[in-house]
Formats: structure tokens, sequence, C-alpha cells
């Protein structure tokens, strides 16, 4: 257990590093750099030289990324040349919106799965499951930016059940900051429900079709009883691990949903970084969203073998 | 025993979606008190009309029966629920030991109680405390440890017990046994199915023993069936089946059961041929293709036989 | 006894997998075909702009089926003549991707040893960033346009082929036929090319087709971001990038290459679904 604890984690810490060292190399391969952006493209040589010494550009490309490592493992995650502030104060400052929304259409992907996962089992081959189906392919093929168009012009604008664009932070009223981030969630939540729906109504059935179950009916139970306390139990464990897995997908897809509804997160900066070529920016970004995301993955890995009870005894008896 | 009929089903037949005939216009009746035997190889229908009388027939199944009536209950008018809490209150299902049949997440004491309290309106004390109670009457010692753990720290033989205790706990009129011994050890095996006698002693309870072990069934029941291809092919008291058996396969099925004066070096009898494949459209004899008396009637036509009214049989000719 | 009988069951699906293959292949044929039609007849240069004409509705102008947009270029001619690069696009893009990928995927496997270690796990790495992530640090590495869009797809596209290749060629050497081959001293080439090719290649297909889908979705995206294919070019989620200023007042901008997009989509992945049920669970 411990044991296998160890590998889990120190294989993040392999592929994280791994990541990084992508990152760097990709970047370093962007022609023209920090220096240039900085002094236009009029600099004469000698200054761009002095420049670039200053900030260490021209060393060899592995004493570069030597001490950028350095830096990524005490938090320091360097400048934006564009904004002129620490990526990580840039970070900071736009982090709140992007995790607000991240984790509301987590959850509500999350629960639209389960629900609709497990009527879609019970009810197999019926109007629900057919319906779920749907669901399902219609969540992978339209792309999230045109629901975010369609719902802005329709839920936004002729309904006005929503503010169509801007983020209201939680300190200036916490409806109004729910108000805020309702559509762009829910507008993430509908690309992620698919894969999620699918693994939770394959392994209801799995369930369902148990030896266990067999014996829950012959003791007469009620369908609630039989559904939640015997089937739920073991059909979560699957998903639960989607759910850390689908994360990832999700904190990606917020750069559209941001731009869509103008909201000031981590994804705009990420576009702002690319369309700029703002090297250590996107460097910043790129390793600290991916950081995120794996340690979130690891995360709901330990909290699923601790949902397991065979996992828990073993440990008492560890 | 009384003479309420504790069991009485007539033709029932269970087919697939798609039309194939799983079981095949078979009848059986039980009296209160009975302790009756089902013999028959894997795939003979045995299991299914077991999980017909416990409505777990799998969905992709269908049944249909001039007449089943289980405790009293018509299954063909009472509607899901009156189902549900007989066969939930009143009948005791043992699984096969081969499967899984406790949730290998949730403790012995919270999957032996909630029938009990749903059934018995007691509370959750009172069950565990009658749980106790069963399972060290199926052989526990440490019961206080055993209903707190959960199934996968137990061995084969303890989840079996534990799945006879639980059968046991809403005193039911009538057990069903799905082959419960298979792959316990002997002394276990035979502890069990004294448990069962002596249930059957102290409350009347039936038990409708289904097994493919003709020793077990023949030391234990006092009627016996024996189904082959979907259909009743022979029906007796355990002493008229064993002293004279009158089906081929009947008489094959008593010959293989390997004795214990067996000679070095003698082979194992076995019957030839194998088990036909099930639900395919046939005429004529299910057991024709591996049968050694076998005449061209059989292919068209089979003659239901009687002896003396209880002992019956489906063969064409009284060898 | 369950799965003998459930005959039935197995054969309503195969019918809803049939008709995954119908409804893909349908799709994916409609979307050929507009792309052959951009070259044959359009019913309008699709930039050719009329600052006379700006934002007739759908329906309002015989001849302009769809609609006009902001410089009153034909909508449907610029939907007709964007399949052209995305479609280009993407091809390119998953084959490059999926050529890379099949090659890293085999060296991994046959090599064995260190090499393979490597090879698998900056595979790995590259599985590890999330969503378009990787797709958007390749367009700044690259450049917007065309060739960004195609770089960035293709990276994407290297590690589901690496991993499906080498999962493939490890799982395949226990195969008998391959033992049997490989005893008789068969030359390397000969064996992949006789006996792990027909092997591989429904898989690849599929996951090819598959991979397509994922691709539409992709590039649609940098598009939309300004990041893909640059104006005055015709691409879809360029012409939604553009219907943003406008699509408030005459949300029908932004309909068109929409349910394009969607559709284009649904179909490869249909396909793919269909594709994978016909060519490789029939099989086994």
């Amino acid at each position: 257990m411990l044991n296998y604890l160890y590998k889990r984690i120190s294989h993040a810490v392999e592929v994280l590093l791994l990541v990084s060292i992508i990152t760097f190399a990709v970047l370093m391969w962007i022609p023209g750099d920090a220096a240039q952006l900085i002094l236009g493209s009029d600099a004469t040589p000698e200054k761009l030289a002095a420049l670039r010494s200053a900030l260490g550009l021209d060393r060899p490309w592995y004493l570069q990324y030597w001490d950028w490592l350095k830096g990524f493992v005490s938090f320091d995650l360097g400048k934006s040349y564009l904004f002129g502030q620490d990526v990580s104060t840039l970070i900071r400052q736009r982090l709140p919106v992007t995790m607000s929304i991240a984790v509301f259409s987590m959850i509500i992907a999350t629960v639209i799965s389960i629900v609709l996962g497990i009527l879609a089992a019970i009810r197999k081959n019926t109007a629900v499951d057919y319906v779920s189906t749907g669901l399902m392919q219609l969540g992978s093929s339209v792309p999230a930016f045109w629901i975010g168009m369609m719902s802005i012009v329709y839920l936004g604008l002729e309904l006005q059940w929503f503010p169509i664009a801007g983020y209201v932070p939680p300190e200036r009223g916490f409806v109004a900051y729910l108000n805020s981030i309702a559509l762009p969630s829910m507008v993430l939540a509908i690309g992620e429900i698919g894969m999620l729906l699918r693994t939770v109504r394959t392994s209801m059935l799995d369930a369902l079709s148990q030896d266990f179950m067999d014996m829950a009916r012959a003791k007469g139970l009620s369908s609630f009883t039989i559904y939640f306390k015997y089937a739920l139990r073991s059909a979560m464990i699957a998903p639960s691990n989607v759910i850390g897995l689908q994360f990832a997908k999700l904190v990606g897809g917020t750069v559209v949903v941001e731009s869509v509804f103008s909201l000031p997160g981590i994804g705009r900066l990420i576009l702002v970084a690319v369309e700029q070529r703002d090297v250590f920016l996107l460097l910043g970004l790129v390793m600290f969203i991916t950081t995120l995301v794996i340690a979130i993955a690891l995360l709901v890995d330990i909290a699923v073998m601790f949902i397991n009870p065979r996992i828990r005894v073993e440990m008492q008896g560890e | 025993m009384g003479d309420e009929k504790l069991l009485d089903i007539k033709n029932l037949t269970i087919k697939t979606g798609s039309g194939r005939v799983l079981v095949n216009h078979i009848s059986l009746d039980m009296e209160k008190g009975e302790l009756l035997g089902v013999e028959g190889e894997s795939g003979s229908g045995k299991t299914l009309t077991a999980k017909t009388i416990i409505n777990l027939l799998p969905e992709n199944l269908s049944w249909e029966a001039e007449r089943f009536q289980v405790l009293g209950v018509d299954y063909l008018k009472a509607d899901p629920k009156a189902i549900k809490s007989l066969v939930g209150g009143r009948i005791g299902y043992v699984p096969q030991n081969t499967g899984f049949y406790l949730h290998p997440m949730i403790k012995i004491k919270d999957q032996i109680a909630d029938g009990y309290v749903l059934y018995s309106k007691s509370s959750i004390e009172e069950a565990l405390a009658r749980a106790s109670k069963l399972v060290g009457a199926v052989g526990i010692k440490d019961t206080e440890r055993l209903l707190n753990s959960y199934p996968w720290q137990l061995s084969g033989g303890m989840r079996q017990r534990v799945n006879i205790a639980m059968a046991l706990m809403n005193k039911p009129r009538l057990i069903i046994a799905d082959e419960p011994t298979t792959a316990l050890d002997s002394t276990i095996q035979k502890q069990v199915v004294d448990l069962f006698r002596a249930v059957n002693e102290a409350h009347q309870t039936s038990v409708l023993m289904i097994s493919h072990d003709l020793g077990l069934i023949k030391y234990y029941c006092q009627r016996i069936l024996v189904m082959y291809g979907g259909q009743i092919i022979e029906e007796a008291s355990a002493g008229d089946l064993f002293a004279m058996p009158k089906h081929p396969y009947t008489k094959l099925l008593i010959k293989v059961i390997p004795s214990l004066n067996i000679k070095r070096g003698e082979r194992l009898e076995e019957i030839p041929g194998h088990v036909l494949e099930i639900g395919k459209p046939r005429s004529g004899c299910v057991f024709k293709e591996r049968c050694s008396y076998r005449q061209d009637i059989c292919a068209t036509e089979v003659k239901e036989q009687s002896l003396d009214g209880f002992h019956t049989f489906r063969c064409n000719f009284d060898i | 006894m369950r799965c003998k009988a459930s005959d039935s069951v197995a054969s309503k699906i195969r019918i809803k997998k049939k008709y995954h293959l119908i409804m893909g292949g349908g799709l994916t044929v409609l979307v050929a075909a507009l792309c052959l039609l951009s070259f044959i007849y359009m019913p309008h240069n699709p930039n050719e702009m009329n600052l006379g004409l700006r934002f007739v509705g759908p329906g309002q102008n015989p001849a302009f089926l769809l609609g006009t947009d902001n410089f009153g270029r034909d909508i449907l001619s610029r939907i007709i003549y964007g399949s052209r690069s995305v479609l280009l696009v993407c091809f390119v893009a998953v084959a490059l991707g999926s050529l890379a990928g099949s090659l890293l995927g085999a060296i991994a496997a046959i090599a064995k040893g260190p090499l393979s270690a490597v090879i698998m796990r900056s595979i790995d790495g590259l599985m590890a960033f999330p969503g378009i992530l990787l797709a958007m640090m390749m367009v700044a590495a690259v450049g917007k346009g065309q060739e960004g869009a195609v770089a960035a797809i293709g990276v994407f596209m290297i590690p589901p082929f690496a991993r499906l290749v080498y999962s493939l060629i490890l799982d395949s050497e226990n195969l008998l036929f391959i033992k049997a081959a490989k005893s008789y001293g068969i030359s390397r080439r000969r064996l992949l090319a006789k006996h792990y090719l027909p092997l591989l290649l429904p898989r690849l297909i599929t996951q090819f087709t598959a991979c397509i889908g994922a691709a539409i979705m992709i590039e649609t995206s940098l598009s939309f971001l300004g990041l893909g294919i640059q104006p005055p070019n015709a691409s879809w989620g360029l012409m939604l990038n553009e219907a943003r200023q406008n699509f408030l007042q005459y949300p029908y901008l932004a309909v068109g290459p929409g349910v394009a997009i969607a559709l284009s989509v649904l179909g490869f992945n249909l396909l793919g679904d269909g594709l994978n049920d016909l060519l490789i669970r029939r099989r086994s």
C-alpha cells in the first residue's frame, strides 16, 4: 500500500519533470527571444546583447533550464516581460476565476453524469438510456465555444437568466458570484459529461450484473436499498478515478470558455502569452496547470483508495 | 405432512427473448415440510426453475405457466410487490458457493441484518442478536468478529455459511438451495446439509435442494426430480429412484457415482456424449443422442409413463 | 446460462452499432462532398465583400441562402470553402501525427531496453499536458496559421498512436503464428509487413477516424481563439471568431459554422465507433 503510494508519487514527479523538459524545449525553439520582445524590433544589436547577458539568455539552454527548475521548486516562476510582473503574482490574481468555473462545472458534470448514468443503467434500452447516449455523443461533438455563444444568445440575452459576460468575485455578493460563473460552468460541463456518463453507466451495469445484486433482490429489499446501498457502492470506484482524469481536460477547456465569456482567468492569460510569445509567462502557466492537474488526479486516486474498505483494512493491519 | 401445497407449478416454460426454449413444460409441487431434490447436469434448467420461484430470472428471459403458486401466492395474478415481499420474507435463498453473493465492500453485519429489519419489523439490535445466534448455529465460533468482517476476509466455506445463516434469518417456510455445497470440504458439506435437516425438523421448513451431486441428494432428500435438457425426465421417491431407476439417463447417473470400493486400475464410469445444446427446437426424446436404447420412434415422440402415480418418467420403453 | 441466453440483447447492440456506421458514414461523406463541391461550384466567391449587402438574414435574399456577414460575404459559400481548410489541416496533421506516433511506438516495442523507456516516458509526458495546452504551446513555437495548426494537432496525435502500436505489438508477440514465424527465422521487415501490419491496420484505421473528429475539434478551437487559420481565409472556427462582434444582434452568424463543426465531428466520431465494431470486435 505505502509502496504503491510511493510509486504513484514518484511517477507523478517524473512526469512533471518530463513535461517541464518538453515545454522548455518547445519554447526555446521560438524565434526571436525575450530581449527582442522587450526592446522591440528596431533595437540595436549591442543593446540586445547587453540585455541578453543581463537576463542570462546567452548561456547554454541546459543552464537556463536548471536555473528555471531551481526557481520552480521554490515557487518562483520568473517574470513576465509583457506585464513586468512575477508570473506567480499574475497566476494568483487570476486563479480564483479559473478554479471557480473548473470546480463548479466539475460538480455539475458529476451530478448529472451520476444521476443519468444510474438511470440509464437501471432502465437500460429505454428512453432514458437513449437520451443519455445522445447527450454523450452531443457533448463530445459540439464545441464548447459554440454552445457558449448560443447560450449567451438564448439563455443570457433572450431569457435574461444569466449575465452574459464578466466575473463578480465572491466578496461582492455570493449570489452575484454564482450567477456570473453559472453559464460558463454549465457550458464547460457539457463537454465533460460524455465520458463520465459512459463510465458511470458501464460500471453501474457491471455492478447490477454481480451476484450480490441477485442476493439483495432475493432478500426482497427496497429498490432504493438495492440500488444505493448495494449497486452504487461498487459502481463508484471507476468513475471516481475518471473524475480525477477529466479534471485535466476541463482545466484545458477553460481557455476557450473564458474567452467566450470574457472572464479574466488563467485561460485568458495563456492566450495572451501565446499570442505575444511571452516565453516565461507561458512556461510558468503550463507548468503550474500541469502540476495542479497531476496533483488533483493523485489526490483523487488516494481518496478512492480510502473509500475501498479492502485497502483501508489492510492499512490498519500494517 | 400437511396437505397444503407449498409449491404448485404446472407447465412452466422459460424462453429467451428470441424464443429459444430453455425449460420446457415442467410441473412440480411440494408439500409442507418436504425435502425435495432436483438433480441434473449444468444447463439442464434446474437453476432457472429455482430462479423463477424467487423471481430472479434474468431480464432477457421470460416465463409462462398454466399455474404458478408459491406459498399460496399466485405469481400469475399477484402484483410485483406481493411477490417481492413473499420472496424476501418467507423464502430463504442459498446461492451457489462459486459466485460472490456477498457485497465485498459492506460488512457482514450490515448485509445479514437488512432483510430481517425490513420484514420482521425489528430493530437492528434484535437483527444482530439473531444473526449472531444463526451464525453460531452454522458452526462459527467467533461470531462477533465474523459479523464485523468484510466478505473477502473470509474463506469460501465461511462465506457460504454466512449465506446460509442469512437465508434463515426470516424463519423462511421454504428454502431454495442452489448447489449449496459445491466447492466445500466434505466435512463442512455434511455439516451444512445436517443443518438444513435440523431446520426442517424443528420448523417444518421445506427445502428445495438443487445439486448435480446425486450422492448428496440421496443421503438427504425424500423425493427427487431428475432434469435433462429443460425437462423433468424422471420423478420418484429417493428410495424408488435408486432401487429401480427407469430412465436411461438416471441409470447412467447412478452408475457414475464414484463408489468407494472401486478397484485399482478400473476406469470411472462416464456418460457418453455431451450435454445437448439447450434450446434448439427438437422433437421426441431429449436424451436420444446419448441413449444406448435409442430406437427410431425416439426421434419423433416420447411417452410419459407412470408406475404407481408417484414414480413417473419420460421414455418410450420400460427397461 | 446468462450469457448463453443474451443473444437478443447482442443483436440489439449490433443494430445500434450498424446505425453508428451508417450515420457516421453518411455525415463524413456529406462533409467530403462539401469539400469537393468547393472546387467545382460555389454560390459566391467566399471572400467577395459586398458592403451594400451586410447582415442579410437567412432566407431574406434567395441569392444568399444562409445570409451574409459583417462584410456582406456569403455565409454558405464561406462554410463550403471552410471545409477545405479544416479537412486539409486535420488530415495532414493526423496523418503526420499517426505516422510519427506509430513509428515511435513500433521502435519502442521492438527495441526494448533504455531506448524504449525513453520513448514511452516522453509519450507519457506529452499525454500529461491538460487539454489543448500542448496545441497552444506548439502554436506559440511555430507561429499562427496553417503550419502552426498542423504542428499543434500533429504533436497532439502522437501519443495515442504510439501507445496503441506499442501495446499491440507487445501483446501480439505472444500470438502463436508470430512465434511460429519467428521460429523459422523470418526477417524483421517481413515480419512487420506480413504479420504485424494486418494485425495493426484495422486498429489504426479506427483510431485514425476517431482522431480526425478530435482534430476538427482542436483546429476549430484554435481558429476560434485566433491562433489557427488567419483571415481573410475562411474556416469554421474563424467564422465563429469573427461572428463574436455581432452575434448578439445577429445570432444566425454563429449558427451555420457551429452546425458544420458539430456534424463533422459527430460524423467522424460515429464512423470511428462503427468501424471499431466492424473491424475489431467482430473479429474477436
